[in-house]
């Protein structure tokens, strides 16, 4: 790297390092990007078609590959080989992890939803959590900047929890399957409206990506480009530019500092040689993941930061949030035996249920704080490793009641807000380290009644449209047997916060630390709040914008 | 991998009626698949269908009243799986090594069978390789396809305990109608299953579902199944076909949700 004169250095190529680092490069400033994972190409690594028969155990989930043998995830899932995490005493937590170029990216569910001026100001609605340090209006242009080059579909329902997309930025949505449409009708007797989702998932050509051609689940990977990964689409971008150069296998230890306490670049360990390298930059982004970048900063104490890296508000590890999921699913029976036509679309659900309660919440109807949506389940899936239905007997009327069974089971997904509280964060384990010596992630957990609360009253919404569309659903478990276990959602964020002061926060509204000028942390680190919609898009939208801010200023002399 | 095909040797003069079946290592199971699904598109498929439809046939003869259970002891697996950085475009073709004794693998062969037999133009389970699916399954070694190991092979043994105490003949060697005794005790898990069979009507249900699925994994069973997707589509997606939306639309009527109809244009 020694003839390539970069200013900024990137730690990570997922939603927010490949982000910053397009727009850096697109502005003209050179970047060395660090991905902790192996390089990897969609294009000739993407199982495209492939069957689950052609798979080892059809296919399914194991310990290797913990959603199912194809999806697209590197030496990674909910644990990385060498590098562990811990947990405390009494805390379950989940970890997910990938060690690829374009990390969790992808593999993600694409889901791109945008938070509204609602989501950015819960604290002065309700007092609990923390605001954004900015306004929607701040950040709408550069949603709809985002969503223009990921290639959003979806549609402006003008509903209270969708903010509109200018004119002409999303993309047509793929038509309703049948179980949507039905689940659609019961849900509005209840006064309760399904829409198409907005998923990261071109339904037209873009720049040199190809329409979704309607086959092989996104999770997989795409190497036809139409399903959003910055392996496909921001990384390549941004090596044309000439001002992009990457570095794999490069697993960031520290950010080291002067002797006045001045970041002057970072120190990794080179997986290929397990020989620790030394880069200096005059701007380092850390985009590693929320609780990679934290673990970074907790790593890298010094006498002048003896409590780690910008961390003197002491919120580095803070407010770690998930969102919260559950589920519930049961057999139609006027679902069974249905006509047959391909139900695959672009293999995640086309309809889903956004948050309806504003004004019960605002009325004090409800028990809970913030809101949560459904993504629903149901279709004539790929057959798999598992066959459904309460099968008796054996034979040619055993083979009957699969093929009746089939395509009858729908499910809803709820997807909620959490709240911050005391007993969520993560700080570095003193015992543990990984592979590379460098002292591992300890988490802790515990719900809060907010989320128990919401996940209750999903449950038995998720209940009554069931029993309205003619299904037997039986007893609800308790939300607390419910309600899936922090990080399993993988919408881990908060660990280094953003808002409007150095002492309750890390970043400022630009992502830049209040402790080092020349730090900023472009990952889901620094949410100040976690609405329930999905968190990459948001990501993105605040590395593309924050990256511009940080582009200004190094333009300018500033850092 | 070394893939089991099937020898029928249903014309075998000791056992008429016979549905067992030896299974030898011969084809690859994905290079069967291969070749079935180029057969098919040469419409030669009916002739490969090698077991005849299963007569079912209902006697109660023999039936025991004690209740039992294999206690085995297994030896866990102890080989590697196939790792967190598998090749997905060209999948391991042995990622561990096959434990099914010959004898375990003809039990099995015979069981998927009963369960799936060959039906008009659809091929029987083991004309279809799935019990070297099985074989796969239960060998392999993540914890939860080790405890369907445990649960299978107390089943396999369970039904040679039983036909021995009926009829004194392990289960291959029985009559059809004498294996259809024992498996109509076992095969269905309610309210009614004696105590003494709703143990083996568990561990009969964990092996049915997975040859189930095995089967409906395949080109065949995929076709049996109806699902039609996989497929390239050119342009936008067409969504659900005339005949579908009309069964939707008799649904809404039937439940009372006609008037909540989501616009479809």
């Amino acid at each position: 790297m020694n003839d390539f004169a970069y200013d900024v250095l990137v730690v990570g190529s997922g939603a927010g390092g490949a982000m910053a680092a397009y727009e850096l490069t697109r502005q003209g400033h050179k970047v060395l990007l660090l991905e902790a994972g192996r390089n990897y190409d969609p294009k000739t690594e993407t199982p495209m078609f492939r069957p689950n028969s052609a798979a080892p155990l059809m296919g399914t989930s194991t310990p290797d590959k913990d959603f199912g043998f194809y999806d697209s995830t590197v030496d990674g899932g909910w644990q990385v080989p060498n590098e562990p995490y811990t947990t405390a005493e009494g805390s379950d937590f989940l970890w997910w992890r990938a060690r690829m170029l374009g990390g969790r990216t992808n593999h993600w569910g694409r889901y791109s939803l945008r938070f509204s001026e609602h989501d950015f100001k819960g604290k002065s609605r309700d007092g609990l959590g923390a605001d954004w340090p900015f306004t929607y209006d701040d950040i709408a242009p550069w949603y709809d900047k985002t969503e223009a080059l990921v290639g959003v579909c979806g549609t402006n329902t003008g509903l209270d929890d969708m903010p509109p997309s200018s004119e002409g930025v999303l993309q047509p949505p793929p038509p309703p399957r049948v179980p949507e449409l039905l689940i659609a009708a019961a849900a509005k007797k209840h006064g309760i409206a399904a829409v198409p989702m907005h998923r990261a998932v071109l339904t037209k050509p873009l720049d040199n990506r190809a329409a979704c051609f309607y086959a092989t689940p996104c999770g997989y990977g795409c190497s036809i480009g139409a399903a959003f990964q910055t392996t496909t689409s921001l990384l390549p971008m941004a090596q044309a530019t000439g001002n992009l150069q990457i570095i794999t296998d490069a697993m960031v230890k520290t950010v080291t500092v002067d002797a006045q306490g001045k970041v002057t670049g970072i120190s990794y360990i080179d997986k290929k040689t397990a020989t620790e390298q030394q880069l200096s930059a005059k701007v380092v982004v850390l985009a590693a993941s929320a609780c990679e970048s934290a673990r970074i900063l907790l790593n890298s104490k010094s006498a002048s930061h003896p409590n780690g890296l910008a961390n003197s508000s002491g919120q580095v590890g803070r407010n770690l949030m998930d969102s919260t999921g559950a589920g519930l699913s049961a057999l139609v029976p006027a679902l069974m035996d249905r006509p047959r036509y391909n139900e695959d679309g672009h293999t995640a659900n086309h309809l889903f249920i956004p948050w309806w309660g504003h004004k019960a919440q605002a009325n004090k109807e409800l028990d809970f704080p913030r809101g949560y949506h459904f993504e629903l389940g149901g279709r004539f899936g790929e057959p798999g490793a598992y066959v459904s239905g309460n099968l008796q007997g054996y034979g040619t009327s055993l083979k009957q009641q699969v093929r009746a069974h089939y395509g009858s089971y729908v499910s809803f997904a709820l997807r909620g807000e959490m709240l911050p509280n005391e007993h969520c964060y993560m700080d570095i384990d003193p015992q543990v380290t990984d592979k590379w010596g460098i002292p591992v992630a300890r988490f802790h957990w515990q719900w809060s009644k907010h989320e128990l609360k919401q996940v209750e009253h999903g449950l038995k919404t998720a209940k009554a449209i069931l029993e309205t569309m003619g299904a037997t659903v039986g007893e609800l478990p308790a939300a607390e047997d419910a309600i899936r276990k922090g990080g399993e959602i993988i919408h881990e964020v908060g660990t280094t916060r953003m808002g409007s002061s150095s002492k309750d926060s890390v970043t400022n509204q630009w992502g830049q630390s209040w402790d080092c000028p020349n730090l900023f942390v472009m990952d889901g680190g620094v949410f100040a709040s976690n609405p329930h919609k999905n968190c990459t898009l948001t990501i993105m939208t605040l590395a593309m914008r924050n990256s511009a801010w940080l582009a200004e200023q190094l333009t300018a002399g500033k850092l | 991998m070394q893939k089991p095909t099937l020898i029928s040797n249903q014309s075998t003069a000791e056992h008429g009626d016979n549905l067992s079946s030896v299974y030898t290592n011969h084809l690859s199971r994905r290079d069967s698949l291969k070749l079935l699904a180029a057969l098919a598109a040469s419409a030669m498929l009916p002739a490969l269908a090698g077991c005849e439809p299963t007569p079912v046939a209902k006697t109660a003869s023999g039936t025991t009243s004690t209740e039992h259970w294999p206690e085995l002891k297994l030896q866990p697996i102890t080989a590697k799986g196939y790792g967190k950085d598998p090749n997905l475009i060209m999948p391991p073709e042995a990622p561990w090594p096959l434990t099914l004794t010959p004898a375990q693998l003809s039990l099995v062969a015979l069981l998927s069978d009963i369960i799936v037999p060959q039906e008009g133009q659809s091929p029987s389970a083991s004309a279809v390789q799935v019990p070297s699916v099985i074989d796969e399954w239960v060998s392999a070694p993540y914890p939860s396809q080790q405890r369907d190991r445990l649960t299978i092979l107390s089943a396999l043994a369970w039904l040679d305990d039983e036909a021995t105490l009926r009829f004194s003949k392990p289960f291959t060697t029985l009559g059809t109608t004498q294996q259809l005794a024992i498996i109509d005790d076992i095969a269905y898990d309610n309210e009614q299953t004696p105590k003494q069979f709703q143990r083996i009507a568990k561990a009969f249900g964990r092996l049915r579902n997975l040859v189930l699925a095995a089967y409906f994994c395949t080109p065949e069973g995929i076709k049996d199944i109806g699902y039609l997707g996989n497929v390239p589509i050119a342009g936008a997606y067409p969504g659900p076909t005339p005949e579908a939306y009309s069964h939707l639309n008799k649904t809404l009527a039937e439940l009372g949700l006609s008037d909540f109809a989501y616009p479809v244009s």
